[in-house]
């Protein structure tokens, strides 16, 4: 665990309202340890969380901030420069409106407020210049709140945290702005494209099962959070009777480890795995979610959106990769 | 497009190995058939994992260890899933043949307080908040369901069933630090059916058992595998000054476990000195030579006494309600 000590800190915002679940995450998060047991962690929508902190003068690696559902209420404490990245929401700085998917300066006193996301979407993420100034735990400083590590002392904020950014070394960043037209679009039913397998037809589910996993309208259950969304239960007929020593229940299988955004057959129960998942188990891995389409299942509301899974191959999902990296260049925003 | 990607032979073994695609940043490689659990397979796939992380192919990511499996991430700009696929076709026919796999493997002994008084909490608040008639529940514990699965005369049997075996971390993973354990000595194979639907409290420390593997709860969570007693913590994620001074996840894949049985005032008294950072456990660094493995199982007496068991252990679970 090393700490941020070498570089110079300032508190930057004093947390008024932290909303649902607001906490620090960073991207990759924490990579390379799945083999004792860590998933990365990190933001569930990397996509709006990344243009954030480009928008905001950052590096890559950087710490902000990810705010479910919006109702966050801050004071400022610096001047500095923010950027807000997600779905359509209210954001005001001292009661006057400020734009999202644009850099924004602030000065010590501002008050921020972010309105409750009432359209589409579900996420929002806060950079501030400079980054979260929060230690390194397990190679990453993203929260893992399963195990209580990382980000803001291993919690979600709380009413009067201060939250602290690390001072830039260098000078004012450029003033950016997203091009309404790269900005992602939100929607109530989601399109997620998938790569077959590791465990799907013809030897864990038939051919019909799997007809049906791409044609079924799936409901996001209201229990989803950044550990899995899950959805609402189906039987699928299985290509065997049962998983034999592992389990009752055909999806059962010997434990292995599984991918970030599986989708998995917990029993009757299609999940996403998500950044704060467990990284073994028991059960069949129908499908994995594109990497280039993590990002979508962030912006899932639970208890309202629906999601239809599309199957992509390899060459698809590569451009799909591309297509997301021409957002995250710079080159392509504007300036002031 | 199948997800299975390829299915190969091992010259050597004739083991069978299925990649998987996983995504377009990882695939899974599958050792073996589907059933039963086999440690000589676990040990290949250890053996596997530490030839890759050694050999380094460039692009290659990261490796996880499963029972009879590896998850490989890897980066698709660098590296194609095709050029992964053979490359790693490639290497597997360098790794040894299992018995002649040696790998790093420390011994840890960690006590044990059998139907300790916290895990019966952890069973009441169950019984109480999700589950009033689960047929895994008997008078307050999971112990007596875990012996009648296994078709002991007595909860003795099992205790001594546990504590004669060391116990091989086939692979950490589900928690940070929790390792899924079987017993090297097949005298000593156990299983019993999972929770359903899951425990929604487990106490740190908890030792259960679940299908054929016994697990160490790291933290306090959720859980699905029946509690038999509780041991010392085996993480440190939050660092305090003193305690594990070496490193914050205690058992390792391929560490060997032993335990030794003491009461649950000893347990509360050694707890106790790990959090004030006096206790020091028990680690003896060294390796394992799977060969060692293959002469005990293919011991007369050994052999005969585990399918024995086996057999005893697949009628009772016959006569056993399933939760």
């Amino acid at each position: 665990m090393s700490s941020q000590s070498r570089t110079e800190t300032i508190p930057a915002l004093e947390v008024l309202d932290p909303g649902l679940q607001t906490t620090v995450q960073d991207h990759p998060g924490r990579l390379g340890r799945q083999a004792l047991g860590f998933f990365p962690s990190g933001p569930v929508d990397h996509l709006a969380f990344r243009v954030s902190n480009i928008l905001a003068g950052n590096g890559p690696g950087t710490a902000a901030l990810e705010i479910p559902l919006g109702g966050f209420h801050a004071s400022l404490l610096s001047d500095g420069v923010i950027a807000i990245c997600g779905p359509d929401v209210d954001v005001t700085l001292n009661e006057e409106p400020i734009p999202l998917w644009e850099s924004v300066p602030v000065q010590a006193g501002d008050i921020l407020h972010c309105g409750l996301i009432r359209g589409t979407g579900h996420r929002l993420y806060l950079s501030l210049r400079g980054g979260i100034a929060v230690p390194t735990v397990f190679g990453a400083r993203s929260t893992f709140l399963v195990a209580g590590i990382g980000g803001h002392n291993g919690r979600a904020l709380e009413r009067a945290d201060v939250v602290k950014v690390n001072v830039p070394n260098d000078q004012q960043a450029t003033t950016r702005r997203v091009p309404t037209s790269l900005r992602p679009s939100y929607t109530n039913s989601w399109e997620i494209e998938v790569l077959r397998g590791p465990h799907a037809d013809p030897d864990f589910l038939t051919a019909e099962d799997y007809d049906e996993f791409l044609s079924t309208c799936w409901r996001c259950d209201l229990r989803s959070d950044r550990v899995a969304a899950r959805f609402n239960p189906h039987r699928f007929r299985w290509a065997r009777p049962s998983g034999d020593i592992a389990g009752g229940h055909p999806s059962n299988m010997l434990d292995g480890s599984y991918p970030l955004g599986g989708v998995l057959a917990y029993g009757d129960t299609l999940t996403i795995l998500g950044p704060d998942s467990h990284t073994s188990g028991g059960f069949a891995v129908i499908a994995t979610v594109a990497s280039a389409s993590l990002w979508k299942v962030g912006q899932l509301r639970p208890g309202r959106d629906t999601v239809r899974f599309r199957e992509i191959g390899l060459q698809q999902a590569a451009a799909l990769t591309e297509h997301v990296n021409r957002l995250l260049d710079p080159r392509n925003f504007e300036t002031r | 497009m199948s997800a299975i990607i390829a299915t190969t032979e091992l010259a050597s073994s004739r083991m069978r190995v299925t990649y998987r695609t996983a995504g377009d940043r990882a695939i899974l490689i599958e050792y073996g058939e589907q059933f039963p659990v086999d440690l000589k397979i676990n040990f290949f796939v250890h053996a596997a994992a530490r030839h890759l992380d050694e050999y380094g192919v460039r692009g290659l990511l990261e490796v996880a260890p499963g029972l009879r499996s590896l998850l490989v991430y890897y980066e698709p700009h660098v590296l194609s899933q095709a050029s992964l696929v053979s490359a790693l076709d490639e290497l597997h026919q360098e790794i040894p043949d299992p018995a002649s796999i040696v790998l790093p493997s420390r011994r840890i002994r960690l006590p044990i307080a059998f139907d300790d008084s916290t895990s019966r909490e952890a069973v009441n608040r169950y019984r109480i908040s999700t589950r009033p008639d689960a047929p895994n529940v008997v008078e307050g514990n999971n112990v007596d369901y875990v012996v009648r699965c296994n078709g002991l005369p007595d909860r003795e049997t099992l205790y001594s069933t546990i504590l004669q075996s060391e116990w091989w971390n086939a692979f950490t993973g589900f928690y940070p630090g929790l390792p899924s354990l079987l017993p090297l000595d097949p005298r000593s194979e156990i299983s019993a059916p999972k929770y359903n639907p899951a425990r929604s409290w487990t106490p740190e420390g908890a030792v259960a058992l679940g299908g054929p593997c016994l697990v160490i709860h790291p933290i306090e969570s959720a859980g699905s595998y029946e509690l038999l007693g509780r041991t010392l913590p085996i993480s440190e994620l939050i660092r305090r000054s003193r305690s594990h001074r070496v490193d914050p996840i205690l058992i390792y894949p391929c560490d060997r476990i032993s335990f030794f049985r003491i009461s649950e005032a000893e347990l509360i008294e050694l707890r106790r000195q790990v959090f004030e950072g006096t206790y020091d456990y028990q680690i003896e660094p060294g390796e394992y030579a799977v060969a060692e493995h293959f002469t005990a199982v293919q011991d007369e007496h050994v052999n005969a006494e585990a399918i024995r068991r086996r057999t005893d252990r697949d009628a009772a679970l016959e006569l056993v309600e399933v939760p």
